[in-house]
């Protein structure tokens, strides 16, 4: 399939930006423009489902509360044609009830009324972690660790343990790179690229904090091996199925 | 001559049954037990019992399939007549006796004692008495052998075996005594077994089953539990149920009210076999049963009742959460626009008004989010996602996003390296609410946050405090009260939730919300206690 044409040449990531408030669609329209993103916009539902007949963007940003179809709607029914990554904008915040249902479907969502840089910092990890293609299935590690990162969870011994949406977003990245060395630069940037004061004790102190949770040992780790003064590996151990996606 | 005695099988089965039910209180229990494993066993029994069943004596009546063996007594001479003879040889032998030593003084008297004949007369009368001793004894044994095999008999249906039976043969006035006793002990077995299984029947019931399945349930138990024909209950008024007249020979018509002490919730009826009998302790039984139900049905009613209005406040609470979402939302959608392009602008051309703008819509954003919060406490939906970060920076944002460069704000951080462990949208709320509150009631005095780790383990001590007049004594116990405001009608903003939301919150992440004494140079203090990471060595 085709996209739509690219007005700010090859290389410019194309938003389809779909909310029911005109004055917030121009503007936002406007800044992500002049952050040399190429952006179409739509009003609702239907009109989205349109202009994604037309050409895939590389990335949805959805308003979640829109007369007719809601934003949820819309990002499951995209879901269901593509795997597209999703943004949802929203007023409702993490403690809300919806949230787990936004999460379910949605990469990302950002609480209204947003920082703009905070958005645009969502939005380029977001894109960034396209590349790290994991299967939306589970992902086995060994008899005692299975990882269901589309549910935010893992299985470990048999018992369901939740991941913060950073826990998550850490182990993606690491399991897009499988048995590879993945640096902590970058698992700084996938986990907390809109906080601006981390630092690389974010990664080694949640890293700790991730081993209590999958760790059968998290003294030995088998699964999440430090390498030292790089960064962080994955590995899968005997009596995995191979998890390595195709 | 044959005592009455248990056959072995008998005795051990009695050993057996009462070393089951042995230890614990003796009757009911044993009762109870007795009824439970003996489904078939006492069926037989009971129409063995039948006081309809014919009066023929012993021989005919075996007593199949019971787990004692009867109490015979024979043989068969009449209780009349063994105590005639009883007393005959009593009188007789010593009048017998009298007149040989009448006889023996005569011819001593008459004729000169011949030795002889003396000694004739003593043997005489020294058999006499002898045979009179063991005439007497072996009457005795016939006479008391039965009244002691009865009175076993009696004593252990009162201890709790109500299958012991006695058998006796003839139509003498003690084969009728042992008739009634068996068939005492019939109907307490078969009244045992009826209880039995009614609470049997009470134990199986829950209000969770509903009314319906609760109705259908209690009229097959009164059915199995009573060998009726047939069982229906009605509810409603028990009145609308025409009372049936019984017509002998044809099935019994039984009938119960389902009563409460408050009120009838309706009535059991149904039909027994015209061969049963039916007296007051049967129609007793069957009331007990009935008002178990009624009470079974009453409480399947309340069940409902607040099933009925959990669903109903579950609902409106739904409603009420996506009404505030929606609140939520409508105010949120302007004020992001207005934020978005007041913060465009002074990209383009710094303004301090401006900046009013971005902080006031801000700050009623916040409130929006505040009332969010409350709701969400309230009903519990409030569910943090704990993440590690640096307290020091975030502290430094909220006091920014405040907006009140006038003031001076000095913040100490003694926990370098730590990370405390929080949601960060929560955290915010709270950061924001102490700010406004040290801002509100610091009387232009310098905002002091302070972080530290706790001596106690791995937590974050962070405190913020202004150098105001604090907290006033009266006002300490309230000041985490939903609506309370610390100022009084002198300080008439806010919301008055922004503590008791922030200390719920720090509750809800694990932690704490403490107002701090007052001591010399310090206002209002509030400490916030989280859960926190100590320094990570550099790893990676």
């Amino acid at each position: 399939m085709t996209g739509p044409a690219r007005g700010y040449g090859a290389t410019s990531p194309r938003i389809l930006l779909v909310d029911d408030d005109p004055n917030l669609l121009v503007l936002l329209a406007d800044q992500l423009r002049a952050d040399g993103f190429d952006v179409q916009t739509a009003r609702d539902g239907d009109e989205a489902l349109r202009r994604l007949r037309s050409g895939w963007p590389d990335l949805l940003i959805i308003d979640m509360m829109m007369p007719r179809m809601d934003g949820l709607t819309l990002a499951r029914e995209v879901k269901a044609q593509a795997d597209l990554p999703i943004i949802v904008l929203s007023a409702i915040d993490t403690a809300d009830s919806k949230a787990d249902l936004v999460e379910e479907v949605a990469e990302d969502y950002v609480t209204k009324p947003y920082h703009y840089p905070e958005l645009r910092a969502r939005i380029g990890r977001v894109l960034r972690r396209l590349g790290d293609k994991v299967p939306r299935r589970d992902l086995v590690l060994g008899p005692d660790l299975v990882l269901e990162l589309h549910r935010r969870a893992a299985t470990v011994r048999g018992e369901s343990v939740p991941l913060t949406p950073t826990e998550s977003r850490l182990l993606y990245a690491l399991a897009a790179n499988l048995g590879q060395t993945v640096t902590t630069e970058t698992l700084l940037d996938r986990g907390w690229a809109d906080t601006e004061d981390a630092d690389p004790s974010y990664v080694w102190v949640t890293m700790r904090r991730l081993r209590q949770k999958i760790e059968p040992d998290p003294n030995h780790p088998v699964h999440l091996v430090t390498v030292r003064g790089i960064g962080y590996r994955l590995v899968g151990v005997a009596g995995a199925e191979d998890p390595v996606p195709a | 001559m044959t005592d009455s005695r248990l056959g072995p099988d008998g005795s051990d089965r009695r050993e057996r049954d009462g070393g089951r039910d042995g230890g614990r209180d003796g009757g009911r229990d044993g009762g109870r037990d007795g009824s439970n494993d003996g489904g078939e066993r006492s069926h037989d029994g009971g129409r063995d019992g039948h006081p309809d069943g014919g009066r023929g004596p012993g021989g005919g009546r075996a007593n199949r399939g019971r787990n004692s063996e009867p109490q015979w007594i024979g043989p068969s001479y009449s209780f009349r007549a063994r105590l005639t003879a009883g007393l005959i040889a009593g009188a007789v032998v010593p009048l017998a006796a009298f007149g040989l030593v009448l006889g023996a003084a005569e011819i001593a008297r008459s004729g000169g004692l011949d030795s002889t004949v003396g000694g004739l007369i003593v043997f005489a009368l020294a058999a006499a008495i002898i045979l009179a001793v063991v005439f007497g004894y072996f009457l005795a044994g016939n006479l008391t052998g039965p009244l002691r095999a009865i009175a076993r008999a009696v004593e252990r249906v009162s201890a709790g075996d109500l299958s012991v039976r006695v058998e006796v043969a003839g139509e003498d006035e003690l084969a009728r005594l042992v008739e009634s006793h068996n068939r005492l002990a019939a109907d307490l077995e078969r009244r045992n077994t009826e209880l039995g299984r009614i609470l049997v029947a009470i134990g199986e019931t829950s209000p969770r089953d509903g009314q319906e399945r609760l109705v259908a349930h209690a009229t097959a138990n009164a059915r199995s539990a009573f060998e009726m024909i047939d069982a229906a209950i009605h509810l409603g008024d028990p009145d609308e149920v025409p009372i049936e007249e019984v017509v002998p020979g044809e099935a019994r018509p039984v009938r119960a009210v389902l009563a409460l002490p408050d009120e009838r919730v309706g009535v059991l009826t149904g039909h027994l076999p015209a061969t049963r009998s039916w007296d007051a302790a049967d129609q007793d039984l069957l009331e007990l049963f009935a008002s178990e139900v009624a009470v079974a049905i009453r409480n399947a009613q309340l069940f409902e009742q607040v099933r009925q209005q959990t669903e109903r406040l579950i609902d409106l609470d739904a409603a009420k959460d996506d009404f505030l979402r929606g609140i939520s939302h409508n105010l949120q959608t302007p004020l992001t626009s207005i934020r978005a392009y007041a913060e465009q602008l002074t990209g383009e051309r710094p303004d301090r008004r401006l900046a009013i703008i971005t902080e006031q819509s801000e700050r009623l954003s916040r409130m929006v989010r505040q009332l969010l919060a409350v709701s969400r406490l309230e009903a519990g939906t409030l569910r943090p996602r704990l993440e590690v970060l640096a307290l020091a920076p975030r502290l430094r944002h909220a006091w920014e996003a405040l907006g009140v460069a006038d003031l001076a704000f000095e913040l100490d951080d003694d926990a370098p390296g730590w990370l405390a462990v929080a949601d960060p949208d929560q955290l915010d709320q709270v950061l924001w609410a102490l700010f406004d509150n040290a801002v509100k009631y610091g009387a232009g005095s310098e905002v002091r946050a302070q972080v530290r780790p706790d001596p106690a383990g791995s937590r974050l001590l962070l405190t913020i405090s202004d150098r105001g007049p604090g907290v006033s004594e009266e006002a300490r116990d309230s000041v985490f009260e939903r609506y309370a405001r610390g100022g009084g009608p002198d300080h008439p903003e806010g919301t008055g939730i922004g503590l008791y939301v922030s200390r719920e919150l720090c509750r809800a992440m694990g932690g704490s919300l403490e107002l701090e004494p007052r001591g010399p140079d310090l206002g209002g203090a509030f400490t916030i206690a989280l859960p926190a990471e100590p320094p990570a060595a550099a790893e990676a």
